[in-house]
């Protein structure tokens, strides 16, 4: 893989509160996440997780090291970096299609155009009949849908999700990984996803993470049942694969081993 | 949804204790406590009703009182005379009994003339609370130099009585309609300002955050986010803008405030026209429970999503 448009976390160390009563988030990181990943990033809550990824994201800047994208430095949020927020950040004053083409109305795309995509990404996420709801009229799990609609519709290069489906029962939970793994062979896109389900990450990742606690320090990197985004087989396949059940237990050890 | 239930009807949400005291439908034939109970408006009927005959009470001669009522008319005048004082107010009339000389309304203007001069002074003056409070807000919201330096004068301003200051206005901008316009703008504008900071404060910042994700620039934030955003609190800022410039509407009016409904109230009140006074007031109040339900009217049909997201 061509490093050049990699995201690249240079030895990152983050801090929060004042000077003389700071707190370590993250301990020195340093991670690349190549073109076409489906990075899981596991630990249990309060590791430090969630900080990796708003700071990849821009929302915070790293106390130390830099992160870079296509070798040039992160300085704020961009729409290269799309984020699934863990509560979805939808706009109630719009539809849901006017939600999906915020993206694209931002860069400035017509109006035709808009919606063309945005019925397109709507069918992805199996909204079609929505479009024109409000989205506190959506359930959960098509908030979360419209969501992940509105970040593919403006096309980042990254994908950023946040234990997006963390608040989900189980049911809808499990319908959307396999929507979310379909997308990702679809579409080939970059993916850093965090969630506290051991099961999650190895089921979805094409690489998984694990992240322990006080202070945030990666811990455990392997590859996981698929490689690249073509691969295709079907979930209940993947759940009893002895490849699958060995590399979800080794990940579920070294949670418990970095308490 | 209405369930039918026993002939009555049962509203699983709103109806009966929508606190707007809305459309619950109750059965014609249901006895009347059970009306009271279950609609505000028979509720509402019932104590206008009960008020009225109290005023009739205190206001009708009675036989045994040496045919005087038991309040006098320069107290508290009688229902026909206040209602003659609305006519009066409407109408072309002579200017007293037996003269020939006819006049127009009340002090050369009708009633409606004097409430309209009154709405077009508030409608000004809450117009620039709008253009002046809506920016300050959002500015002090957003830099905190002016929100820290700014911040005392707007807690001064607000807590004078109007009263106070009306005097320095009228020195400042004269006795005609600048001055009064002046007074309801400041009365109008704390409130609206006040309101657009708390709507800035409670914006999640991930919503801000999934906005410039998708690339929006700092105007595009401001315009897709913070602005639908703050609607809701600023449209409430606006309703207690209203209702301030209300109550102040008298102590504009104080001086030279001919055509003008608070105006006619004073003046009527200074002297001794109690009826006129009383249907001036009446005007005030229920002008301003119309408004107040334009305004919520307008917060249901342009902030549909208030308290659901």
């Amino acid at each position: 893989m061509s490093r050049d448009k990699s995201l690249v976390v240079d030895g990152v160390r983050q801090f929060f509160g004042p000077k003389n009563s700071r707190v370590q988030a993250l301990s020195r990181t340093d991670l690349v996440i190549e073109p076409g990943q489906f990075v899981c990033l596991a630990g249990p809550s309060g590791c430090g997780k969630t900080t990796l990824l708003r700071l990849i994201a821009g929302f915070i800047n790293p106390s130390e090291g830099q992160i870079t994208v296509s070798g040039s430095e992160i300085i704020g949020p961009g729409p290269d970096r799309g984020v699934v927020f863990q509560s979805p950040t939808l706009y109630p004053w719009m539809d849901v299609a006017s939600n999906v083409e915020l993206g694209l109305k931002f860069q400035g795309v017509s109006k035709d155009q808009r919606r063309a995509d945005s019925e397109r990404y709507l069918q992805m996420v199996g909204l079609t009949d929505f479009a024109h709801r409000r989205t506190y009229e959506l359930s959960g799990g098509m908030q979360q849908r419209c969501q992940i609609a509105r970040v593919l519709a403006s096309d980042p290069e990254f994908i950023l999700m946040d234990e997006p489906f963390g608040a989900l029962d189980a049911l809808t939970r499990e319908r959307l990984q396999n929507e979310l793994l379909d997308i990702w062979r679809k579409t080939g896109k970059t993916i850093l996803f965090i969630t506290h389900s051991v099961d999650e990450a190895v089921f979805l990742g094409s690489r998984v993470l694990v992240m322990s606690p006080r202070p945030g320090k990666i811990v455990f990197d392997e590859p996981a049942i698929f490689s690249k985004p073509g691969e295709s087989i079907a979930a209940e396949e993947i759940r009893s694969l002895p490849a699958f059940l060995e590399l979800r237990e080794r990940v579920r050890s070294s949670i418990q081993h970095s308490h | 949804m209405v369930i039918p239930l026993d002939g009555l009807e049962y509203h699983p949400s709103g109806g009966p204790d929508d606190r707007h005291g809305g459309p619950a439908v109750v059965a014609k034939s249901a006895p009347l406590w059970v009306r009271v109970r279950k609609n505000h408006w028979t509720t509402r009927l019932i104590a206008l009703a009960a008020f009225l005959v109290v005023w009739w009470i205190l206001t009708t001669p009675w036989a045994w009182n040496g045919d005087k009522p038991i309040m006098l008319p320069l107290y508290l005048p009688s229902i026909p005379s206040v209602w003659n004082a609305f006519i009066r107010a409407n109408t072309i009339h002579p200017i007293a009994e037996g003269v020939d000389r006819e006049v127009v309304g009340e002090y050369g203007y009708y009633l409606w003339q004097h409430l309209l001069a009154t709405l077009q002074r508030i409608g000004i003056g809450l117009f620039f609370a709008i253009v002046i409070g809506l920016p300050l807000g959002l500015l002090m919201a957003s830099v905190k130099i002016i929100s820290v330096s700014v911040e005392p004068y707007i807690n001064f301003l607000r807590s004078l009585p109007p009263l106070g200051y009306i005097g320095l206005l009228i020195v400042w901008f004269g006795i005609d309609n600048t001055s009064k316009i002046w007074l309801l703008f400041l009365a109008a504008f704390p409130p609206i300002t006040i309101a657009t900071i708390a709507g800035v404060s409670g914006i999640k910042e991930d919503q801000i955050h999934a906005a410039q994700s998708l690339g929006a620039s700092r105007l595009q934030v401001v315009s897709s986010v913070t602005v639908p955003a703050i609607a809701p609190d600023l449209i409430t800022g606006i309703r207690v803008a209203l209702g301030f410039a209300w109550t102040t509407v008298v102590a504009a009016e104080l001086n030279n405030g001919i055509p003008g409904i608070g105006g006619l109230a004073y003046l009527s009140g200074t002297e001794l026209k109690t009826p006129l006074t009383i249907t001036c007031i009446i005007v005030i109040g229920i002008t301003a429970i119309v408004l107040d339900s334009i305004i919520k009217a307008m917060e249901r049909v342009l902030t549909p999503w208030r308290g659901k997201a």
